[in-house]
């Protein structure tokens, strides 16, 4: 994802002075990547949007307390990560997981553990982007969560467990469990990786 | 043979490995090459596209923060409008010839009014997901209850022609006002079932 991230300080200022024009201008700076956060962690694009609203109604109201220490998108971001993880917390009541559990600590993925063969495609070939993404949808918004938050935006999972309440080790096991269901489920379909 | 699991993959990649994971990626293919498609797939995830939201939830904010700057700027003045409300009964309540007003009926109202501003409080619209028409129409009972309070602080002045009638009136306009604050905000959780 390539988007920049940068906003003026005078921008930021004027937002904290509570300029609804500068509110406005940071929402549209960060709309498309605060959604994409939601989206990827949520089950659906509704889900995603209640939580990019929710996420810039705290950004609004809290603007002021925001001392410039670091990134903003950094702080937004968390914002969002949050909001979705509450999201998640409540949908979890109702919706249940769509894959069995699957032990951690089996081998990685080898088409043949016996032999240690390569699987089918496992390195030749570019990534599958449709195949992976579809994938990635079917796991469960816990295991997505840790997913995009570890793999792509960067977060320790020391921070992960901060933010969803959990332990390190539960944080760790579910980005195990995620990635040999991926491959599993690529291997399925034949795609790499 | 036994291979390196997605766990000591993972810790590999995180410098985190054990000595014998670390040893052994070196001189495995088959897993030399997992630790690959790990990376691949990452590379993946990080290059997936970018999805835009359908629609555009900037109203929503927007109007849902000019609400709640109204009403920050109402709580402000509450302590000066129940002054002079008091200030109002008491005037009222002497014997004179501007009038009488019933006092109790005057109570009544403001009792309903404050147990209505009681249960909005409970409700704590701002915590919810909001369309921008429901905070459209908040927005404008808002500013109606805000008309009306300013009204009522200048009738509670002592130096006001108090009519009390007209008092009554004015705080059972602020009760049909926040009834209808509360109908808004409640057919909206109702209508998506929050």
């Amino acid at each position: 994802m390539t988007i920049s991230l940068a906003v003026p300080d005078i921008l930021v200022a004027r937002a904290r002075a509570g300029d609804l024009e500068a509110l406005e201008a940071l929402y549209r700076a960060f709309e498309t990547p605060v959604y994409n956060l939601a989206l990827r962690m949520l089950r659906t694009p509704e889900d995603a949007e209640d939580v990019l609203q929710e996420t810039f109604l705290e950004v609004v109201r809290s603007i002021k307390q925001y001392r410039g220490e670091g990134h903003l998108w950094g702080w937004i971001k968390r914002i969002a990560a949050s909001k979705a993880l509450m999201r998640i917390r409540r949908n979890q009541v109702r919706v249940t997981e769509q894959f069995d559990e699957e032990a951690v600590g089996v081998h990685a993925g080898h088409a043949d553990a016996a032999t240690g063969h390569e699987g089918p495609g496992a390195v030749a070939g570019a990534p599958a982007r449709i195949d992976l993404e579809r994938a990635f949808e079917r796991l469960s918004e816990t295991s997505r969560s840790v997913v995009w938050l570890h793999d792509v935006e960067g977060y320790t999972h020391e921070e992960i467990a901060e933010l969803m309440g959990k332990t390190v080790s539960f944080s760790k096991s579910q980005l195990a469990r995620a990635h040999a269901r991926l491959r599993r489920m690529l291997d399925a379909e034949g795609a790499a990786p | 043979m036994t291979h390196c699991t997605i766990v000591d993959l993972l810790a590999f990649k995180e410098n985190e490995a054990s000595a014998w994971a670390r040893q052994h990626v070196e001189t495995c293919p088959a897993c030399r090459a997992e630790l690959e498609v790990l990376y691949q797939r990452i590379a993946a995830l990080k290059a997936l596209p970018v999805r835009r939201p359908a629609r555009d939830r900037w109203p929503a904010v927007r109007d849902t923060l000019r609400v709640e700057q109204r009403r920050q700027r109402r709580r402000w003045g509450a302590w000066s409008l129940s002054a002079a409300a008091g200030i109002a009964l008491l005037l009222l309540i002497r014997p004179g010839p501007a009038g009488r007003v019933d006092a109790a009926e005057l109570e009544r109202v403001k009792q309903q009014s404050a147990t209505l501003e009681a249960e909005l409080e409970r409700y704590d619209p701002d915590q919810r997901v909001t369309s921008g028409r429901t905070a459209a129409l908040a927005a404008a009972l808002e500013d109606r209850i805000a008309i009306i309070d300013g009204e009522l602080a200048q009738v509670g002045m002592p130096e006001a022609p108090v009519r009390g009638a007209e008092l009554v009136k004015l705080w059972q306009e602020r009760v049909d006002a926040m009834q209808q604050l509360m109908t808004v905000h409640v057919t909206r959780a109702n209508y998506v079932g929050l």
